[in-house]
């Protein structure tokens, strides 16, 4: 099966629970005093997908967004972003139209945009009804899902939705920019024109 | 986004994101420190930055703007026994002579052309960079990059044609061995010159004889080495870089750095981020995020509170007033406006233009056009794949040292290349659609007579190719700070990390004393190249990984083996001692005597830059190609 890596940056304010569904998702974990950025340039895992194995590239924002300081290369190449919000902070919601916005200048064109409102298990303090999130979500074509990531709730479903939504691959040949990645060894030696 | 107070605690406070600043905080961060990095614009990178079509017309203005001077008194954030040095509240400006042209307007009737209204509708696409420079392919940069992992954070293109401008046409520079095999601008006799010539420049064995030469000019070396005048042109301009007076010593060492650089990534030496120069210091300020390096745009540095009796700095007054404890300071240049005068300027343009200066088959180029001229220029065309320009463009840039004005010294350039209203000749050459000139000063002169130890300056960009002079710079600014601490360390593979666990990677990498990556490093320190080759099939898939990716020591050495003209690796073999060996197969003989030598010696001490491993070059490559794959469905799976 052939693996196509798929990077998926996550966006939403500080505390909405960014890492824990990251966490979730790839070590099925979850941690009340997660710290969570260290160390971590971005998680993988690999579902498969049809005929194909999506290998998710998850980054985090590595605290960045905290003073509005995220870096344009955060979202080069990203062929999905998720934007977290707390259903439990009405605060976090009304930010989300500030994160599409950003995710519009900065991010690529085709992106495809997942919203996921996050702590779905505190329904009882819950101050974002699903309704509301539901519209807006679907007013910019997004998916959009809550989840628990401390229950495990819809986490899966959050990148499965995602897979979905990833257009299938174009003829590789139009793909392959000959750009590449720095490793140890040399890329895999241009064609020969002549 | 809710805003939040800064802590008002760090180990050192780092003001600009330009590149050194960047890699000075990545480095302090991956050991642990705890990193406050500011910078007072909205936008990362500072003079190093690259910018959308649309953030470059703001750009332009806010630089045509004088910025209001703030007045503050901070005196009362002032304990007993301190003392304040003001830091300058605006950016002081190191960018003059900035014009524009805007060619778009005048519509012509038949050729299609790209509107300026498509050029702001389409501006997002640009990545635009206000320095342009190439990454050499064994360059600093390109070292530290995949020594620290940061090289995971960005995508490069080879560059893919060295050109040069001859008698008013362009012309492509042959420099690897399969170009100057199928070169048509040269003879027989004059491509068996040149293959011993550049041979020869490697051969540590038999050097060439200049030191007769070595404070004399270049072009004379040349001329006694009765090299034809095409030659001559090329050896000088292109490869080496240099200007006919560059002292021979000098310009051998530039031709010896060119062809090491071959055949690493591609065909010519150079790199080129896609996106554009001004991703990599987002790159390592990545990295120090990720360390838990703190990022904080739009807020600046306004004093140093220095203790009178240590005259060292030991807080900073941020722009909201707030009094920062720390330890070290690194600022940009430019802090202070007193006596801050440029020294060196370098004179740039930009170009959109619509076609490349050669148009060849393989549409998606990126080219190096050097341009002998007194002040030499160095242009840089870049295609839409290189994600800096839409389609149906390309983006060029030049750049050379100052004599005069930006646009003095670079439009009789733009008007004899390219096509604009001023061109009067009829040649078809690409039209240049918007083009914005400007100098850009090359360091300021002493800013002030004296700072506290514990601050340092990085200077911004200078007008070299690549970057090794940043480079340079950081590390000793970081040696400086953390004296004896290892500099940017690998970071732990993503496959790795764990959130939890206390032995996890995460903890102990932090102190950048990851067991794994640290032992592996000494591991390859060591070893010497033809025994460590032996060795890593067996060593834990884990540790193997890391190690063929992040070693600094082991990447100084084994490339060189294939760096040289005379490895053999990849099916391309841009490498001319490979002809070199058929055409003469006495020199030949002489190599492959000296060759056990060198390696032996190579395996105690460090790079020995030699182009003499050639039966040794083909395993590290292939055993690499083979062993990085299997560790990553390793990490995966485990």
């Amino acid at each position: 099966m052939a693996i196509r890596e798929l990077k998926v940056c996550l966006l939403g304010d500080t505390g909405v629970g960014k890492s824990s569904i990251v966490c979730r998702f790839v070590q099925d974990h979850f941690d009340h005093n997660i710290s969570p950025t260290i160390g971590a340039s971005f998680l993988t895992k690999t579902v498969p997908f049809g005929h194909e194995l999506h290998k998710f590239l998850i980054w985090d924002t590595a605290g960045q967004e905290r003073f509005h300081s995220l870096a344009p290369m955060y979202y080069r190449g990203s062929a999905a972003a998720v934007i977290v919000y707390d259903i439990t902070k009405l605060d976090s919601f009304q930010t989300l139209k500030k994160w599409v916005k950003e995710l519009k200048e900065h991010g690529p064109e085709d992106i495809v945009v997942a919203i996921a409102g996050n702590k779905n298990d505190l329904g009882d303090i819950r101050e974002v009804p699903m309704k509301e999130a539901k519209e807006f979500a679907e007013s910019i074509a997004a998916i959009f899902i809550e989840t628990s990531a401390r229950n495990a709730v819809n986490v899966e479903e959050l990148f499965q939705k995602i897979s979905k939504q990833i257009p299938p691959l174009q003829n590789p040949e139009v793909e392959s920019n000959e750009s590449f990645k720095l490793t140890q060894q040399p890329p895999p030696s241009t064609r020969r024109c002549c | 986004m809710a805003s939040e107070h800064l802590p008002s605690e760090f180990d050192v406070v780092i003001l600009g994101t330009g590149l050194v600043e960047s890699v000075v905080a990545a480095a302090c961060s991956r050991v642990g420190q705890r990193v406050l990095h500011l910078d007072r614009r909205s936008y990362y990178a500072g003079k190093w930055a690259s910018f959308t079509f649309n953030g470059l017309l703001s750009w332009i203005e806010e630089q045509n703007k004088i910025p209001a001077i703030e007045e503050h008194d901070w005196s009362s954030q002032l304990e007993e026994g301190e003392d304040l040095i003001a830091l300058s509240t605006r950016e002081v400006s190191q960018v003059t002579n900035l014009q524009v042209f805007n060619y778009t307007s005048q519509s012509e009737k038949s050729r299609k052309r790209i509107s300026y209204a498509e050029l702001l509708k389409e501006g997002r696409r640009f990545n635009i960079d206000l320095v342009s420079k190439l990454l050499y392919s064994r360059g600093s940069l390109i070292d530290l990059l995949i020594k620290s992992n940061v090289s995971r954070y960005a995508e490069f293109k080879n560059v893919t044609r060295i050109l040069t401008c001859r008698h008013g046409n362009i012309e492509q520079v042959p420099c690897s061995r399969s170009d100057v095999f199928s070169s048509r601008l040269l003879s027989v006799v004059e491509k068996r010159m040149l293959m011993r010539f550049l041979t020869s420049c490697l051969d540590q064995d038999t050097p060439l004889h200049y030191q007769d030469f070595a404070e004399r000019p270049y072009l004379e070396f040349l001329q006694h080495h009765k090299l034809s005048e095409n030659l001559q042109h090329f050896l000088l301009h292109s490869i080496s870089m240099a200007t006919p007076d560059t002292p021979t010593a000098t310009a051998l060492m530039a031709t010896r750095h060119f062809l090491q650089c071959l055949g690493r990534y591609g065909n010519t030496p150079f790199l080129f981020p896609l996106y554009g120069l001004g991703e990599i210091p987002q790159c390592f300020c990545r990295m120090c995020a990720v360390f838990g390096g703190i990022y904080c745009l739009r807020h600046s540095v306004h004093a140093l509170v220095v203790d009178k009796g240590s005259s060292r700095c030991k807080a900073v007054i941020d722009s909201q007033g707030q009094r920062i404890s720390c330890s070290h300071v690194v600022l940009e240049e430019g802090c202070f406006t007193q006596n801050a005068t440029p020294t060196r300027c370098v004179s740039r343009a930009v170009l959109i233009t619509d076609g490349s200066v050669l148009p060849s088959e393989a549409e998606q180029q990126v080219s190096i056009v050097t341009i002998p001229s007194e002040s030499p220029v160095r242009l840089v065309e870049l295609c839409p794949s290189s994600m800096t320009c839409i389609p149906g463009t390309h983006l060029v840039h030049l750049t050379c040292q100052s004599l005069g004005s930006a646009f003095q010294d670079l439009s009789p350039v733009v008007t004899r290349l390219f096509r604009t209203p001023d061109s009067d000749h009829h040649e078809p050459r690409p039209e240049v659609l918007w083009c914005l000139y400007f100098n850009m000063s090359e360091g300021l002169g002493s800013e002030v007579s004296e700072l506290p130890a514990n601050v340092s300056i990085c200077l911004g960009p200078d007008g070299s190719l690549g970057h090794d002079g940043a480079i340079a710079q950081a590390e000793l600014i970081f040696q400086k700070i953390l004296p004896g601490e290892d500099f940017c360390p690998p970071a732990p593979v993503p496959e790795d990390v764990l959130y939890r666990g206390e032995e996890s990677e995460v903890s102990s990498s932090h102190q950048g004393e990851d067991p794994e990556t640290s032992a592996s490093h000494q591991g390859e320190e060591l070893d010497g190249s033809p025994s460590h080759q032996g060795e890593e099939p067996e060593a834990n898939p884990a540790c193997q990984g890391e190690e063929s990716e992040n070693s600094p020591s082991h990447q100084g050495e084994e490339p060189d083996a294939s760096s040289s003209p005379c490895g053999e690796e990849s099916g391309v073999s841009p490498s001319p001692c490979g002809e070199e060996s058929e055409t003469s197969p006495s020199h030949r003989g002489e190599e492959s005597e000296t060759s056990p030598a060198p390696s032996g010696e190579e395996s105690e001490t460090s790079p020995a830059p030699s182009g003499e491993e050639s039966e040794t070059s083909p395993a590290p490559s292939g055993e690499e190609s083979e062993t990085s794959p299997a560790q990553l469905e390793d990490g995966t799976q485990g």
